[in-house]
Formats: C-alpha cells, sequence, structure tokens
C-alpha cells in the first residue's frame, strides 16, 4: 500500500496537471507525501481520544503532529523553545477538544492546522489583550452536515492536494512563503528579487486558482 | 449579487496572516457569508496539507512524556454543550466581540465616525462610518489597502450595490466614489491601512478637516 502510494506521487509529479485529477480519481489510496499515517487513520486517532480518552492514540497523534507544529512555527520565525511550547499547547488542545473535532467538517491535518494557527495569534496578541477572535463560535453556528458530507470532506482532502500540484513552483512558492511563513509581500520581494507588484499577482493568481478548484466542494 | 472579500484576503485570514482589524472585518463578512466560511475551510484544508507536508523538526527528548504527563493532570474531557450561535455583528446593540469603541464623532455634513479599539499594532486602523441615505463621499482613494463590510444599510459603488454583509477589499489602485444608498443609514465597519487620499475638489478642501 505504501509502494503504491509512493508510486501516485512519482506518477503525480510526471503528469501533466490536467491529468491528476484523474489520477487521483482512479486511486483511492492516499497520495500525501507522509505516507506513513492516512488522513483517515490520523481522524480516527483524534476520534478515539474523544470516545475513549486513548493514550496510544493520543501518543501517535503527538509524535505526528507536534515536530509538525513546530517545523510549521519556526517558519513563522517562532524562536525554536516558544514553537515547541507551542506545540505541547496545541496537542494539548487536541486531547481537550478532540470530541469537538467532525470529520466530515474538516480533516485531521486542517482542524490541528487550525488550533496551531489559532495558538499562534493567541500567543502574538496575548501580551496586548486577552481577547481573540472565536472562529469556532461561527462554525458551531452551522447547520448539521449532511449525510454524504464525509465523502466530500474526503474528496476535498484529495482536491486539494491536487490543486497543490496544479500551481506553478512559483505560486507554490509564493503562496508558502506569505501564508505559511507569514513573510510580508515585500520580503518575498527582496527574496526572491522580484518586483513587488509580480510577487503580488502571483499570490492573487494562486489563490484564484486553488478557489477555482476547491470553491465548489465548499 | 454579494460582494465578497478577494480570495487572497480570505486565503490569508485562513493562515492567520491578517492582522487584527482586518481579521475583525472578514470575521464580521463571515458572520454573514456561508460561501466565504466555505472558502476558508478550504484554505485552512491547504494549510492542513502544507502542515502534513511538512519538514517536522523533532521535539527535544522527553517531549512526548512530558505531554502525557500533562494528559494525566487534565479532568476528563466532557463533551461540549453546543455553544448557541454569536453573530460577531449584533446591529441592535452596536457591540463588536466586546471591542471598546469611541465616540460618535461629526466628520462631516451627514457623516458619523466611531473608533474601534484594536490594541494590536501594526497600521491598520479601525472605525465604524455611518452616513445619511443619499450622501456622496468624496472621491478618494487610498495610501494603503482599505477593507470595508456592511452592517446596515447600503452604498452604491463602482456600479454595485454593497449591503448588509458585503465587503469591499480595496487596494491603493481602486479609486472610491461611492454613495449612500436611499432609504436607511448605513453602516459599516472599515479596516484602513495608511491614509484616505480625497482626489476630488471638494475633498482636497476638506482634507485638512477630517481625519480618516
Amino acid at each position: 500500500m505504501q509502494a503504491q502510494a509512493q508510486d501516485i506521487g512519482l506518477i503525480k509529479a510526471a503528469l501533466p496537471a490536467g491529468l491528476l485529477a484523474k489520477a487521483d480519481r482512479l486511486h483511492d489510496s492516499p497520495t500525501q507525501i507522509d505516507a506513513v499515517k492516512s488522513p483517515a487513520e490520523l481522524a480516527r486517532l483524534i476520534e478515539a481520544v474523544a470516545a475513549r480518552q486513548d493514550r496510544a492514540a493520543f501518543a501517535a497523534l503527538f509524535d505526528h503532529f507536534a515536530p509538525r507544529i513546530k517545523a510549521f512555527l519556526m517558519r513563522g520565525n517562532t524562536p525554536a523553545a516558544a514553537a515547541e511550547e507551542l506545540a505541547q499547547e496545541a496537542l494539548l488542545t487536541v486531547w481537550r477538544k478532540a470530541s469537538q473535532f467532525d470529520r466530515q467538517r474538516a480533516g485531521a491535518s486542517s482542524w490541528i492546522f487550525a488550533i496551531a494557527r489559532n495558538l499562534r495569534i493567541d500567543s502574538a496578541r496575548r501580551e496586548m489583550r486577552g481577547k481573540v477572535l472565536d472562529l469556532e463560535a461561527n462554525e458551531d453556528a452551522e447547520p448539521p452536515a449532511p449525510p454524504d458530507a464525509e465523502l466530500l470532506a474526503s474528496e476535498r482532502e484529495q482536491r486539494v492536494r491536487a490543486a497543490l500540484v496544479h500551481l506553478t513552483d512559483e505560486q507554490l512558492r509564493v503562496v508558502r512563503l506569505s501564508f505559511f511563513d507569514g513573510k510580508a509581500h515585500g520580503d518575498i520581494a527582496a527574496e526572491l528579487e522580484l518586483p513587488l507588484g509580480t510577487v503580488k499577482s502571483r499570490i492573487r493568481l494562486a489563490m484564484n486558482r486553488l478557489r477555482d478548484v476547491l470553491g465548489d466542494l465548499t | 449579487m454579494r460582494q465578497h472579500p478577494k480570495n487572497e484576503t480570505l486565503a490569508a485570514f485562513a493562515a492567520g496572516q491578517l492582522d487584527e482589524g482586518r481579521s475583525l472585518v472578514v470575521a464580521t463578512h463571515l458572520s454573514m457569508c456561508a460561501e466565504c466560511r466555505g472558502a476558508v475551510a478550504a484554505f485552512e484544508a491547504v494549510g492542513g496539507e502544507m502542515l502534513n507536508s511538512i519538514e517536522p523538526v523533532a521535539m527535544s527528548d522527553g517531549a512526548a512524556a512530558r505531554a502525557m504527563v500533562a494528559i494525566d493532570h487534565e479532568p476528563s474531557p466532557v463533551a461540549p454543550a453546543k455553544p448557541a450561535p454569536r453573530p460577531v455583528w449584533q446591529a441592535e446593540q452596536e457591540s463588536l466581540l466586546g471591542y471598546d469603541l469611541g465616540p460618535w464623532r461629526w466628520v462631516a455634513p451627514g457623516l458619523h465616525y466611531r473608533a474601534v479599539k484594536t490594541p494590536e499594532a501594526g497600521g491598520t486602523r479601525v472605525f465604524m462610518l455611518k452616513a445619511v441615505p443619499g450622501l456622496k463621499i468624496p472621491a478618494h482613494s487610498h495610501t494603503g489597502t482599505e477593507l470595508t463590510c456592511v452592517l446596515k444599510g447600503a452604498f452604491i459603488h463602482d456600479g454595485g450595490r454593497y449591503g448588509p454583509g458585503d465587503c469591499d477589499d480595496a487596494d491603493q489602485d481602486d479609486a472610491h466614489n461611492p454613495m449612500i444608498d436611499d432609504g436607511e443609514v448605513c453602516v459599516c465597519l472599515v479596516a484602513m491601512q495608511g491614509n484616505v487620499r480625497l482626489t476630488g475638489f471638494f475633498g482636497r478642501m476638506i482634507q485638512p478637516f477630517i481625519r480618516i
């Protein structure tokens, strides 16, 4: 199964963009770069924590996500020690909020990404004020997900991976720098030796493209 | 036809990269727009995929053991009661997530301004504007970006009508010459970087007297 997933990764890299969506539909096995745990497996681990405070499941989640959250925060210029503390806090939040996880609404990685993002915003604002926007309050106001939402959510994960492969290398680079690493547009322009306007238009094009591919799933 | 923030603005919100003022305006729009909530969920999924595929940085020795000790000290998680829907904006109370609001101040005939106090520094000012029906705002452009969400009433701008929940996501390239629609007083929430640059004849005359 793992070998198959790697094969698909290689095929994806070699295929022209138009064929990738087709390739994804032909195989229902995980196609993410890290094939250690599938999205469904990660979701099951969170659900095990929610259902019976499963310590082994939590340990597996910690092993998978804590080093990634630490890496994510460090790329946003959080010092290593603080990134490690926030990663600890993020996983503790996963433990506390596991029962709020709903795989029909979001994949495990998206849900944990949002937790890490909120903690980062929170810690950046903490010294100024105790309050942050409570984004989840809005999510909770949503009507119940329809029965086929689980299919849609997993299809969305597939589509997100395919959509990222659809981006040109230049687009992917500015998307990572801007949205993931939190670099200002001016800094990206300096780093890539590009005019500011080019950076801005690349980001705009990339986001419109992602939205085009993903928009009808939402 | 609803007016929405740009995709890159929604993506930056999902990535946690907007400053506090712009986040507040986007969150206000999201509380009224299911389509953009869906878009933010999609961009969060992009963030999740990037998180999953990042090169991990090892945690220090004993980090996992510390986490296991920490969860031992947690009270048993209880299934949370679903909180009641809580709109970000409640027009009746004119309350905005507990942010302190300044007093309404007169800016020009038919136009009032009220500061929304966001403690985060970063050069973005957040305020509300209240304008009477039929008012023409002087032609202007901006030295930075301006993100506006209509809270009640409506304005006409660039051939489009912006009603409650609609968002205008403008940067310095966009010239503005909005007019308040007939009928109701219009209240907007605005996050502005830089300053207004009034470009019309009337605008240049009143520029020295207004501070928005």
